[in-house]
């Protein structure tokens, strides 16, 4: 049984999220909140565990990547999950950058939203061919052709690259391979498919952190890490 | 102007420096002994004469146009003979001369008997008396060849100690041989100078146009350097009558190239009257010539003809120069002005000095005088080169501020040119949505509404008409997300978007694409146009094939990207015209540049899209 917290300042979105995992036996809704601070107060208080948060970006009062960064603050174990609409990777890509480990589509029939977060708990985060090329153009903007001058590498943090396994389930995915599929065509389980890309998630996150620290570094707000970068 | 104060403080202070070096001159050794009278013996032309004179006997004075020889004889007595050698100095002595002192050779220089060779007048004279000649009673002999008008003659002798007459000899020394060398050294690095100026300084704008205002300065400078130095010379380098010519010439040279010159420095008088002045001056050049030939053949009033020809020139002009100047002229009018009112003043001091006295010591004011005119050139040549800077800040700072306005011009015409395709490139793309909202969305959303209205249609075909109706919407937007022709990204998407109703069929699905490199001819249209003819192959085969297996390959082949879309069911009539799929779908390939190869039959359908990169 895992917890939901709500958080979508549409009404009917709302009530249509809150009636798929009330109709879900492994899910308990936790609440239906509106807006960021209402969301804040519910993730502050004490002694409540919030296993999966399901959030829309745009709510009144701020951003839902502001929520998810609480979330994952306050409660590491949670797992947020955000509301997309179609077309919009790029926001996507932000709400796992920010610590989203998957997300929903907001035409989803209710059966469909029950089983993409009751997955997301066993292990697997849905991706498309869409957000894994831009995972990937990413990582090859980011550490392709051109590895980043010594001199100005960021403390790096090895685990937050995406392994070779990882980078060809991207490679498949982009492809347009079920995962089934690319689990085939690379002889392992989709079970093991399924754990890539939810590290892949995680590293997403970890690199975001610590690109913002190299960013930091690299402005002088954070003037101690520039000794610790040295090997 | 600020350099005005500073001059006058220069000129000041040079005079007071000179002061004492020019007046020093008439002063005389007071313990020396100095002979005042002679007997003297002249030959001209086989005449002789006797006579008692006083010294300095200035030949061209006693004798003028005439040439020949002079014996003189002085006496002088002695209290007591000297222990240690004297100094015997004349002023002048020549042209060639021969000096005994009691009969014993003192000292010779020249060939007594070579008229209108070697000068050896032009130089102060110092003799030595060695201990032992002098006695109580002596007698000094002075034999001297004297040519015509060369100012020949003699000069009072004066004896004494060392301490007594080196003084005088030096100082005459200096005024006459140094301080001439130094005019004329100085005079020719100036007109050299000038002559560089006059060279260099070419307006390109105008065809090569020297300033002759340099060319005046250059000529002035050489001629007085010649006029001058010709006293430093003992033997000319022609012979005496072309030297003569020369040296007189180089005055009229002189005096017309600096008049020239102070015109052209004021900007007074206009062209046309500089343009007389040069005729004058041509012709003042070739009476020269005349004049001084006649002068050597003995008519010396040719020769004072011709030099009151020039003064009949050059005053006037020097006078109403000096009124122009003062009634109206600028800075540097007035500086020229004062330099030749100077100039001429000297001249006549110099001229009453030599042509009319005829002193035999001494030489001419006007060489140290005329050194104004180079503080006047080194003070044009500043002037004009702190203008020309001035000039060249000026332009710099306007070509700046027109480069700057060009910029600006241009920045605003490229914002108008980004603005106008901004615009354009909206308007495309406003209609491109357009379109395909009303053929997509809109065509689904029509037909749902037909399906309600009709009554005859299930609530679950009203769905999956408006599910199909939303897939069109995402496939547009999608189609706008991908690179531009990111083949692979197109067809993984389509699947990724078809994957609800593919698995509804039931299809075996045999997925093959491969990762190729994009084709960037495919703009946004274009990509929009390929995902169509897919989405509208795999409906087909979807919808009416009744095909139990569905291959989708994207292979590379040559230059091209394939996309193979093959199944195993009932196949089509592949020629029917009124398929109007297949029209759509051939149309689409041509808007592309894509072949489009579709082939069907019982055993099922393949269609093959070619798109060259």
């Amino acid at each position: 049984m895992w917890s939901v917290l709500i958080v979508e300042d549409d009404p009917q979105a709302r009530d249509f999220f809150a009636a798929s995992v009330a109709g879900c036996a492994e899910l308990a809704l936790l609440a239906g909140v509106g807006t960021v601070a209402e969301a804040c107060t519910w993730l502050g208080r004490a002694g409540q565990p919030v296993d999966v948060l399901l959030v829309d970006l745009g709510l009144p009062d701020g951003s839902g990547l502001q929520v998810i960064r609480e979330a994952r603050r306050l409660h590491p174990e949670c797992e947020p999950l955000v509301v997309s609409m179609f077309g919009d990777e790029d926001n996507v890509l932000a709400s796992i950058e920010a610590g989203a480990l998957g997300y929903i589509h907001k035409d989803s029939t209710p059966e469909n939203v029950a089983s993409t977060i009751v997955e997301m708990k066993q292990g697997a985060s849905p991706i498309s061919p869409m957000i894994a090329r831009r995972v990937l153009s990413k990582y090859l903007c980011l550490h392709g052709a051109g590895t980043p001058p010594a001199d100005a590498a960021p403390p790096a943090n090895a685990s937050a690259l995406p392994s070779a396994k990882e980078q060809e389930v991207l490679e498949l995915i982009a492809r347009g391979f079920s995962y089934a599929e690319a689990a085939r065509l690379m002889g392992v389980s989709v079970h093991t498919v399924r754990t890539h890309i939810k590290s892949l998630y995680a590293k997403l996150a970890v690199h975001s952190k610590s690109e913002a620290v190299f960013e930091a570094v690299r402005l002088g707000l954070l003037p101690g890490y520039a000794g610790r970068s040295e090997p | 102007m600020a350099c005005l104060p500073a001059c006058r403080r220069l000129v000041l202070w040079l005079m007071a420096w000179l002061a004492p070096w020019l007046l020093v001159a008439g002063s005389a050794g007071a313990q020396a002994l100095s002979l005042a009278q002679a007997r003297a013996t002249v030959q001209i032309g086989g005449q002789e004469q006797h006579l008692d004179t006083t010294l300095p006997y200035a030949w061209d004075k006693r004798h003028r146009g005439a040439r020949g020889h002079a014996q003189l004889e002085m006496s002088f007595t002695l209290d007591a003979l000297p222990d240690e050698p004297w100094l015997l100095y004349f002023q002048r002595l020549g042209n060639a001369y021969e000096v005994r002192l009691n009969g014993a050779l003192l000292d010779r220089k020249g060939d007594l008997q070579d008229f209108d060779g070697d000068d050896f007048g032009q130089v102060p004279r110092l003799i030595s008396i060695p201990v032992g000649m002098l006695q109580a009673q002596n007698t000094l002999h002075v034999s001297v060849r004297a040519d015509v008008a060369r100012r020949a003659g003699v000069a009072s002798p004066v004896l004494g100690l060392r301490d007594d007459v080196l003084p005088l000899y030096e100082q005459e020394y200096l005024q006459r041989v140094t301080g001439t060398r130094v005019v004329v050294v100085v005079s020719l690095l100036v007109g050299t100078l000038a002559l560089a100026l006059w060279w260099t300084q070419v307006d390109p704008t105008r065809g090569i146009r020297r300033d002759p205002l340099y060319l005046y300065a250059a000529l002035a400078e050489y001629a007085w350097s010649l006029r001058v130095g010709d006293a430093l010379l003992v033997s000319s380098p022609l012979s005496r009558f072309w030297w003569e010519t020369f040296f007189i010439e180089s005055i009229g040279v002189w005096v017309g190239a600096m008049l020239l010159f102070s015109a052209l420095a004021a900007g007074w008088p206009g062209p046309a009257a500089r343009q007389r002045m040069r005729v004058a001056w041509w012709w003042v050049l070739a009476l020269g010539a005349p004049a001084a030939a006649a002068a050597q053949s003995g008519r010396l009033w040719v020769l004072t003809a011709w030099y009151a020809l020039i003064g009949l020139v050059a005053v006037p002009f020097i006078v109403a120069y000096c009124g122009a100047a003062l009634r109206r002229g600028h800075a540097m009018h007035r500086l020229v002005a004062l330099a030749l009112l100077l100039n001429a003043l000297v001249g006549v001091h110099d001229w009453l000095v030599f042509r009319v006295q005829v002193t035999l010591g001494g030489n001419t004011l006007l060489r140290y005088s005329s050194l104004v005119f180079n503080a006047v050139l080194a003070y044009i040549v500043l002037m004009r080169f702190r203008e020309a800077s001035a000039q060249v800040r000026v332009l710099i700072s306007t070509m700046g501020q027109r480069i700057a306005a060009r910029e600006e011009e241009l920045r605003a015409s490229y914002e108008r040119v980004e603005q106008l395709a901004r615009e354009q490139a909206r308007e495309s793309e406003r209609t491109r949505i357009l379109r395909d909202l009303h053929d997509g969305v809109g065509a689904h959303i029509s037909a749902a509404m037909r399906q309600l209205q009709s009554g005859k249609a299930s609530s679950a075909d009203v769905l999956q008409t408006l599910r199909d109706s939303l897939d069109q919407l995402k496939l547009s937007i999608d189609a706008m997300h991908l690179p531009d022709g990111d083949v692979t990204g197109l067809l993984a998407n389509l699947r990724y978007r078809l994957e609800p109703r593919l698995s509804a069929v039931g299809i075996d699905l045999a997925w093959d694409v491969d990762l190729l490199s994009p084709v960037r001819r495919l703009d946004a249209v274009a990509m929009r146009h390929l995902q169509f003819m897919v989405l509208e192959s795999l409906s087909n085969v979807l919808q009416h094939a009744r095909a139990s297996r569905l291959r989708v390959e994207a292979k590379l082949r040559g230059q091209a990207a394939v996309i193979r879309i093959e199944d195993n069911g009932i196949g089509f009539d592949v020629v029917a015209a009124s398929h109007r799929g297949l029209r759509t779908l051939r149309e689409r390939a041509k808007a592309i540049g894509a072949i489009l190869d579709i082939r069907s039959g019982d055993q099922g359908s393949v269609v093959e899209i070619v798109v060259p990169f």
